[in-house]
């Protein structure tokens, strides 16, 4: 279940990066659509938070396994975040935060399924 | 009413502050289990980890807020300048005292050297919303006792 669901949420944090930066350079705000996208990665983090911590017992190495719970508990809040940034500051800058953010999310996610296939 | 001549959180402020706000919430959350699950295996290491999140966290907020914060800003700035170039050069110095990648150690290469360019802007940064700040000032002055300005 971990790792198609990683991988959509890798896939829809890539599509919301280049979503936002096309959006900063045609100096749009942030609209439903990037709003959407950003919920079902939320929703996907949410249950790979659940499905990671359940079966947290394979990671056997402890420095693994911390970065492991510290990515899980950490990437859900970074969209959240960024989202509330570029509602509140409504400018192409804002369009750059969620950028960054998805790209954060989707090289977190990948980090994370990179650990969890280790000791697969 | 806030001093909201010094506002930090404007134009590419935002992307600071998201930045920041990523490398703090790493930094805290992996120093948190660092100390908490093994912290004999290297406790100067996860010592200046946690220290590290701490600033990072503290110059976050210091981006959000803005006004007086941007002074306190600067100094945290300058901290993380001084420690991932100190704790760099040591963790090349001393490999056994770091052997795992933290934020400044290896001047920060776990995390792709953000931690060794992220303080220069953000020094950069609140050079510039302190020069504007003191230029809006100086503006405010010379315009005299009349409080509305032109507009455009």
């Amino acid at each position: 279940m971990i790792e198609p669901l990683t991988y959509a949420v890798v896939g829809l944090a890539g599509i919301l990066c280049v979503l936002a930066v096309v959006y900063a350079a045609k100096d749009r705000l942030i609209d439903d659509l990037l709003l959407a996208i950003t919920g079902l990665i939320e929703l996907g983090l949410v249950v790979l938070l659940v499905g990671g911590l359940v079966g947290i017992g394979h990671i056997t190495d402890g420095a693994e396994r911390a970065t492991f719970i510290a990515y899980l508990v950490s990437l859900p809040v970074i969209l959240v975040g960024t989202a509330f940034l570029a509602i509140k500051e409504k400018s192409r800058w804002a369009m750059g935060s969620i950028a960054i953010g998805a790209f954060a999310v989707a090289v977190m996610s990948a980090r994370l399924l990179q650990i969890w296939n280790f000791y697969g | 009413m806030a001093d909201t001549s010094r506002r930090a959180l404007g134009g590419p402020g935002v992307l600071l502050v998201v930045v920041y706000g990523v490398l703090a919430l790493a930094a805290t959350g992996r120093s948190v289990l660092q100390i908490s699950e093994y912290f004999a295996r290297a406790p100067l290491a996860y010592l200046l980890s946690a220290f590290a999140a701490v600033v990072y966290i503290l110059a976050t907020w210091c981006l959000a807020k803005g006004g007086r914060w941007v002074r306190v800003g600067v100094v945290a700035c300058t901290v993380e300048l001084a420690g991932v170039l100190v704790v760099g050069l040591a963790s090349y110095l001393d490999r056994a005292a770091f052997p795992d990648k933290t934020v400044w150690s290896h001047f920060g290469q776990g995390y792709g050297l953000v931690p060794l360019v992220l303080p220069v802007l953000g020094l950069l940064w609140f050079r510039k919303v302190e020069r504007d700040a003191v230029a809006a000032e100086r503006l405010r002055h010379d315009d005299g006792a009349d409080p509305a300005a032109p507009e455009g």
